[in-house]
């Protein structure tokens, strides 16, 4: 292992200072393990509330801010936070219009956010959950609900806070967040593992010249080990994979190819090069793209892409400005 | 046998801590097999910050001491074993409460049938779902049927190490049907479970402790 740490057991807490006191123009800190938008609760306004396990910056917690989500907790290394700081950003979101909870479908995400719900509506404070869904790699298209949330969150979050920004009401919120996750979907590919600081060692082993398809963003294994391709071929097999999983014909979409944190930006600019070329003999119109870093796996090398069926208002909110301590759109 | 007072409960759940801490790197490469490879630092965690509250409890009895623990899980872990945990050992102070010593099988069925059945409302998992609860349930059944039977407390807690053992072993057999491993569905057979290892060693260093 060679990383820039202390004691890796201090890494979370020590990230979290830095994080917090480097975007106190945004955010702020919520109890020891979350962070809420400065401005918030914002009376009237539906909380949105984001979370997971850290190791996956920007993804959740960088999400906070204008135009962004309202709080997050932040968990240990690839694990689901604590109820307890769930519940310290679900109050630091409610404005008074309830809480829209939106996090990757796992089962340690489910069981702590599911006690921090029932706590919150003990409280008073109504709160909805939608599961990222996003990868099509985790579970036949029978079985979606079984599938986890990966870099998809962004597309579908971006749609949901944007939506709540706009003051509607908590029953709209809901299924506007619902219907992005429901027309997003991604598929990756992983070409090296990554090493959680307290575990020492990388979450699993390649060879030089493989690549796994369909990893996870924790490095859970995927459904295929093969010998590295052209990354043409890659992301053919990416893209195909998921215009089979839900129609896209004669859809606007939004594209976001996103890298898993050791893979150059360059490589993911010829990976979108790619996904254009495929779109566009398919007719399938690009009307939003993202390409960068959203949800990474610490220094994994890898990519995926996302496509985000629109309709008119989802293409509408995604449009919509957003200043986050790691995302800037205008 | 002399009394399992407060101090005795309080000095076994931190030699647990020790065991796991010192087996941290053997948990995580059997989550790292089928899962995310982070079971073992998670178990830590919270067991490193159990250990530093039980060492500075003031005259504990077997209620705080597990109420304790809960604590730590509770307030530093999260995942999925985070959960569990906190409500296996809060399960464990509530079975306790009022006791000054636990000094039978009786006593100690009691406690782990508590903190299975917690556990298997906390996390909607049944036995043979390949999770920490095909070491824990059967570990509780053999304790009580021990107890039942007028068996030792060291004889019942043997019977129980033994019991969470085979149910270890068992997990190679079985597809996942929780947790991140659920999704591999066939290619995690073969494997042993991680939760349920380190089930096994809480419960065998619980014996080890008090016999």
């Amino acid at each position: 292992m060679k990383k820039l740490i202390n004691d890796p057991f201090d890494f979370v807490e020590e990230m979290l200072e830095g994080f917090c006191a480097a975007h106190d123009d945004l955010i702020k800190r919520v109890g020891r393990r979350a962070i809420a938008r400065v401005d918030a609760p914002i009376p009237g306004k539906v909380g949105v509330v984001v979370g997971g396990g850290s190791g996956h910056l920007p993804l959740y917690t960088a999400f906070v801010g204008k135009g962004g989500a309202d709080a997050a907790p932040a968990g240990n290394i690839f694990a689901s936070p604590p109820a307890k700081p769930i519940l310290e950003a679900t109050r630091a979101a409610n404005g008074g219009a309830g809480v829209v909870y939106f996090y990757g479908n796992y089962a340690g995400d489910v069981l702590n956010f599911d006690r921090a719900a029932a706590m919150a509506e003990a409280e008073g404070i109504r709160v909805a959950t939608v599961l990222g869904t996003d990868d099509v790699a985790s579970a036949p298209p029978g079985e979606a609900h079984h599938r986890r949330g990966i870099a998809g969150a962004f597309l579908v979050v971006k749609a949901l806070c944007a939506k709540a920004e706009t003051m509607a009401d908590f029953d709209a919120v809901v299924a506007t967040a619902r219907k992005a996750n429901a027309n997003t979907r991604t598929m990756g590919v992983a070409l090296t593992a990554c090493t959680v600081p307290a575990n020492g060692k990388p979450t699993f082993s390649i060879g030089d010249d493989e690549m796994e398809v369909g990893l996870g963003v924790h490095g859970e294994p995927g459904v295929r080990r093969a010998k590295l391709a052209p990354v043409d071929a890659i992301v053919d097999e990416l893209v195909e994979t998921i215009l089979a999983d839900l129609d896209f014909t004669g859809s606007d979409v939004a594209v976001l190819v996103n890298g898993l944190g050791a893979t150059p930006y360059e490589e993911l600019y010829v990976m979108y090069r790619r996904v254009k070329q495929i779109l566009d003999a398919r007719r399938i119109t690009i009307r939003r793209k993202y390409v960068g870093e959203y949800a990474t796996s610490l220094e994994m090398a890898g990519a995926s892409v996302s496509l985000m069926r629109l309709d008119a208002e989802l293409h509408d909110l995604l449009a919509m400005p957003m200043h986050t301590p790691m995302i800037r759109q205008f | 046998m002399t009394p399992i007072d407060g101090s005795k409960v309080t000095a076994a759940l931190i030699a647990v801590a020790n065991v796991i801490e010192a087996n941290k790197d053997y948990l995580c490469a059997l989550d790292s097999d089928v899962g995310d490879g982070d079971h073992g630092v998670s178990m830590t965690i919270g067991m490193r910050t159990a250990r530093k509250a039980l060492q500075a409890l003031q005259h504990p009895t077997p209620e705080t001491a597990f109420r304790t623990v809960a604590e730590a899980f509770a307030d530093e872990v999260g995942a999925a074993s985070g959960a569990l945990y906190e409500g296996a050992f809060e399960a464990a102070a509530r079975a306790s409460a009022g006791k000054a010593t636990l000094d039978t099988a009786a006593d100690w069925a009691a406690i782990y049938e508590a903190m299975a059945h917690e556990m298997q409302v906390v996390g909607k998992a049944e036995l043979g779902d390949k999770t920490l609860l095909d070491a824990w349930l059967p570990a509780a059944q053999a304790l009580r049927e021990a107890a039942d039977a007028g068996a030792s407390l060291s004889e019942g807690l043997s019977r129980a190490t033994a019991a969470a053992l085979a149910g270890v072993e068992n997990t190679k057999h079985l597809i996942p049907k929780r947790g991140r491993a659920s999704r591999l569905g066939e290619r995690a057979r073969g494997y042993q479970d991680a939760g349920a290892t380190s089930a096994w060693l809480i419960i065998k260093t619980i014996e080890e402790s008090l016999s």
